[in-house]
């Protein structure tokens, strides 16, 4: 088994500084280790055994073991093993080795603990805020138990304001959002220019404040958090519905029925396609070739319509609970549904010929916003941008769920490392989908929808799940726990990654090449920004409804 | 100055000023309509009958909104901008024959006198870029200044070409030259330069760039720049800007088919007249719209090295063989 060898090895290299680990089921490692070893540990398993990272979590566990804990997932493709390599940090003025040196994709991920959970990664060489807005008083940390889901913390500084570094030497700062017309969500770039050129940026992001994981560990329940979940992203929501039932069905050893699995399987290929539509769409508008943008969006509606005829709602399917799903396909959605993927295959070829062959667009996006294996590598990037560099990772095969082992498809790579090579990945996945949903509706077996779970789940035990979004790999991190709701979620959505290569892709280009190269990991800063905390100044004891979170994030302060 | 004169004055400006406001108010409504039809979707149809009304709509919110001047901006200079792009598109028309004897002044150096003003454009969009004090708007004003710049040469190379092969400046003459059936068009008249179609595509490329348009609309590339050098300007401010786009485009298209297409000589050689001159003009204006929907933008780069690379040596070839042809076919 591919976990114990891997375990042998680190035990072989590291000895004692591995303290327990945990191999719950194929395809899942969890090491516990020494703090002080922690660094080294990644470094072995980033370089030399070539892992690829996925996310760093920081947990608040002084409840339950009188310590901090800090996790760093990391994904063996080929060998299709998901591991944790996990520490506890003492309880009082937490402090971890900070791995972003030999690990560069962790960054964020350690600047997020440090915000959130108040554990200090020593050693990190920029250290400034990524999650909390800019008046939030230091020293208070939203996600450590004592803060209460719904408490306003004192001081809250609204004149404090972001230091952004100095900008080199002869360049002109261009402030690229949060307000742009390319923008369709707020996040702010600014862009050190020189004439066209764009010399460097620094980014400042994160304004999309909804406290998700917050309110998940604190007020809602097992099965209330996959509708919340869905809410993280308007474009991917099923994705995180979907990983979150995985990771939690994961960590309890629940195995939901076949046909569950294979509606979740539909259901995350409907999105697909229709994401895919949406990119391509968004792309010729960035490149100002509106006419194709309005004929990709025309052939996408009818999509939206079969998933409003499938779950009552053209984008929040509401499709997941622990342990199944709750809609079905039924034998006229299925007729449609096939009708609905010929029309599709019969429309989406043509526009495909055309795209491939036309000189204007290749000319926009070719040797555009490069992002090569090492950038790859280094910043952990996922999906369509690391397979348009020719790394041939997919989470659909790599860790199958849901029904994928049993399906037939190919993983598309091309090894352009541009925006034109993103454009050809994205428009013949689309074709892939068309080909996994038709076998799931062959190979769909009758049964039930749900398991019915009569136990609670156990406590404290760790699940992990990756999901394949039209993004890239969405990674759910869950610690089970009391009272019906988990102790810990974490989501990394895969732009929280491929953001963090744009610094490396946009530089030294054109600033006419800037927001094509943005959009071609196509971001989704709802998804990036999915946590915060509870709003400042308002709602102090009553239960919060979905309609009035929402609500919230629309207005600045009620 | 007889009364008669003067009245005939009056007409002509109060005919020009109609002339351009209807045709940037329905040009507007006729590109939604030719985007939409591009698109497979209808475009706007809820104002009036099948949204004849919609310029009339977007004329009175344009007029109802507050017009800002930035903090910081040149205030003179921010308002003066919008102005010094439209009056310039207008008085080209002053010397554009619609037909034998439809025509503001029949002066004898018409050529000049529109390329001259034409040239204004470029600066009022520098100055509104510039006057805005806004980066965007700046660094936009910058990239229309290298372009028309860039695309002013070729442009008046052919038209030095035209020039030449024609022999006069006078708007009447250039056209009166093409009577007859299509083939004494200047487009066809291969025996004056056997590249005329070639100088044809030159000058169409560079009036789509003089006037801003997809693909060469790097002034305002929204995608990049917000709204480019228009993006401090409110209201009917902006409705200048972009009323004079499309004024812009009717007299580069009026050009074209003074130049090249025969003005307002019928295809037959029998039955001229302005009728002749704006089905020519509004099919050069529909090709102008055509293109827009086709294309994608082009980056800027790319843009300056068209013209520098290609078009310039281009139209300077036509330019030397049309001198030599003269010289060879004289003797």
């Amino acid at each position: 088994m591919v976990a114990r060898e891997k375990l042998s090895r680190l035990k072989e290299k590291f000895g004692t500084a591995i303290q327990r680990a945990d191999l719950p089921g194929a395809g899942r490692l969890f090491v516990f280790v020494e703090p002080a070893a922690l660094k080294a540990i990644c470094q072995h398993v980033f370089r030399d055994l070539d892992a690829r990272y996925i996310i760093s979590i920081g947990a608040d566990d002084r409840p339950f073991s009188g310590k901090f804990m800090v996790a760093h997932n990391f994904a063996f493709d080929k060998e299709s093993l998901l591991t944790s390599i996990a520490t506890y940090l003492p309880a009082d003025n937490p402090k971890v080795d900070s791995i972003s040196d030999v690990v560069p994709a962790a960054n964020w991920a350690e600047r997020e603990i440090h915000d959130l959970i108040g554990i200090e990664p020593v050693g990190h060489r920029y250290l400034k805020r990524l999650v909390l807005p800019d008046g939030w008083p230091d020293g208070v940390h939203p996600l450590r138990k004592d803060f209460a889901w719904n408490q306003v913390p004192e001081g809250y500084d609204d004149t404090r304001e972001f230091k952004f570094d100095e900008p080199p030497e002869g360049c002109t700062v261009v402030p690229f959002g949060p307000f742009h017309p390319t923008l369709d969500e707020p996040a702010h770039f600014r862009l050190y220019i020189e004439g066209e050129m764009v010399r460097g940026c620094e980014y400042r992001g994160f304004m999309v404040h909804r406290g998700i994981e917050k309110l998940a560990e604190s007020v809602l329940t097992y099965n209330d958090i996959p509708m919340m979940a869905e809410r993280i992203c308007g474009i991917c929501g099923c994705v995180h519905n979907v990983a979150y039932a995985q990771a939690v069905e994961s960590a309890a050893a629940i195995k939901p029925p076949p046909r569950a699995e294979y509606i979740r399987t539909i259901m995350l290929e409907i999105e697909r396609l229709h994401s895919h539509l949406l990119w391509v769409g968004l792309a010729c508008h960035i490149v100002g070739f509106d006419t194709l943008f309005m004929q990709s969006w025309r052939i996408r509606e009818p999509i939206m319509w079969i998933a409003e005829k499938i779950s009552g709602n053209r984008k929040t399917y509401a499709l997941c609970v622990i342990g199944g799903v709750r809609w079905d396909i039924t034998p006229e959605v299925k007729d449609e549904l096939r009708k609905l993927l010929d029309k599709l295959e019969a429309e989406w070829t043509p526009v495909v010929a055309a795209v491939s062959k036309d000189k204007n667009i290749q000319k926009r996006t070719r040797g555009v916003g490069i992002a090569d294996r090492a950038l790859v590598k280094n910043m952990g990037l996922v999906g369509p941008v690391a397979r348009s560099a020719g790394v041939d990772i997919d989470c659909r095969r790599d860790h199958p769920y849901a029904a994928y082992d049993r399906l037939d498809f190919e993983v598309i790579t091309e090894g352009g490392c541009d925006v034109w090579s993103r454009v050809l990945v994205r428009a013949k996945e689309v074709f892939e989908s068309i080909k996994i949903i038709r076998q799931c509706l062959e190979k769909m077996e009758d049964g039930p929808l749900q398991l019915t779970i009569k136990d609670e789940l156990p406590v404290g035990r760790l699940g992990l799940s990756s999901v394949e979004a039209p993004r890239g790999e969405s990674h759910h991190f869950v610690i089970t726990g009391e009272n019906n709701r988990p102790r810990r979620w974490r989501v990394r959505a895969p732009t929280y990654q491929n953001l963090q290569g744009i610094p490396a892709m946009i530089k030294d280009q054109q600033l006419a090449d800037m927001t094509i190269s943005l959009g071609s990991i196509d971001p989704c800063f709802s998804c990036t920004d999915r946590m915060e905390t509870i709003d400042l100044k308002s709602g102090v004891t009553k239960v919060w409804t979905q309609e009035e979170l929402l609500k919230l994030t629309r207005t600045k302060k009620t | 100055m007889s009364l008669s004169e003067l009245l005939r004055m009056l007409v002509y400006v109060v005919g020009v000023m109609a002339f351009v406001g209807l045709n940037a108010a329905y040009l507007v409504l006729a590109e939604r309509k030719g985007a939409g039809r591009f698109q497979r979707r209808p475009g706007p149809t809820e104002v009036g009958y099948a949204g004849w009304l919609q310029p009339v709509a977007d004329g009175v919110k344009l007029l109802c909104k507050q017009l800002i001047v930035p903090p910081g901006a040149d205030a003179a200079l921010f308002r003066l901008a919008p102005l010094l792009v439209m009056i310039p598109a207008m008085m080209s028309l002053a010397v554009i024959p619609f037909s034998e004897t439809l025509v503001g002044r029949n002066i004898n150096v018409g050529l000049v006198f529109v390329f001259a003003f034409g040239a204004i454009n470029v600066m009022a969009v520098m100055l509104s870029g510039w006057a805005s004090r806004n980066k965007y708007a700046i660094i936009s004003a910058a990239r229309v200044v290298s372009q028309d710049v860039a695309y002013e040469i070729p442009m008046l190379l052919v038209v030095i070409t035209m020039l030449m092969a024609t022999g006069t400046m006078n708007l009447h003459e250039i056209v009166q030259q093409q009577a007859g059936w299509f083939w004494h068009w200047n487009l066809f008249r291969l025996d004056l330069n056997p590249l005329m179609p070639v100088t044809f595509i030159i000058f169409f490329t560079c009036m789509l760039a003089e006037t801003n348009r997809a693909p060469f609309d790097m002034a305002e590339a929204e995608s990049e720049l917000v709204a480019g050098a228009f993006t401090e300007y409110a209201g009917m401010g902006f409705g200048v800007f972009f009323m004079a786009e499309y004024a812009n485009i009717v007299v580069g298209c009026a050009m074209t088919t003074l130049l090249f297409l025969g003005g307002w000589q019928s295809p037959f050689g029998v039955g001229s007249g302005v009728i002749w001159f704006l089905l020519k003009m509004y099919a050069v204006v529909f090709t102008v719209i055509w293109v827009r929907w086709t294309f994608p933008r082009t980056q800027f780069y790319n843009l300056l090295n068209l013209s520098w690379k290609i078009l310039i040596p281009l139209s300077l070839f036509t330019l030397i063989l049309t001198a030599v042809m003269m010289k060879v076919l004289r003797a």
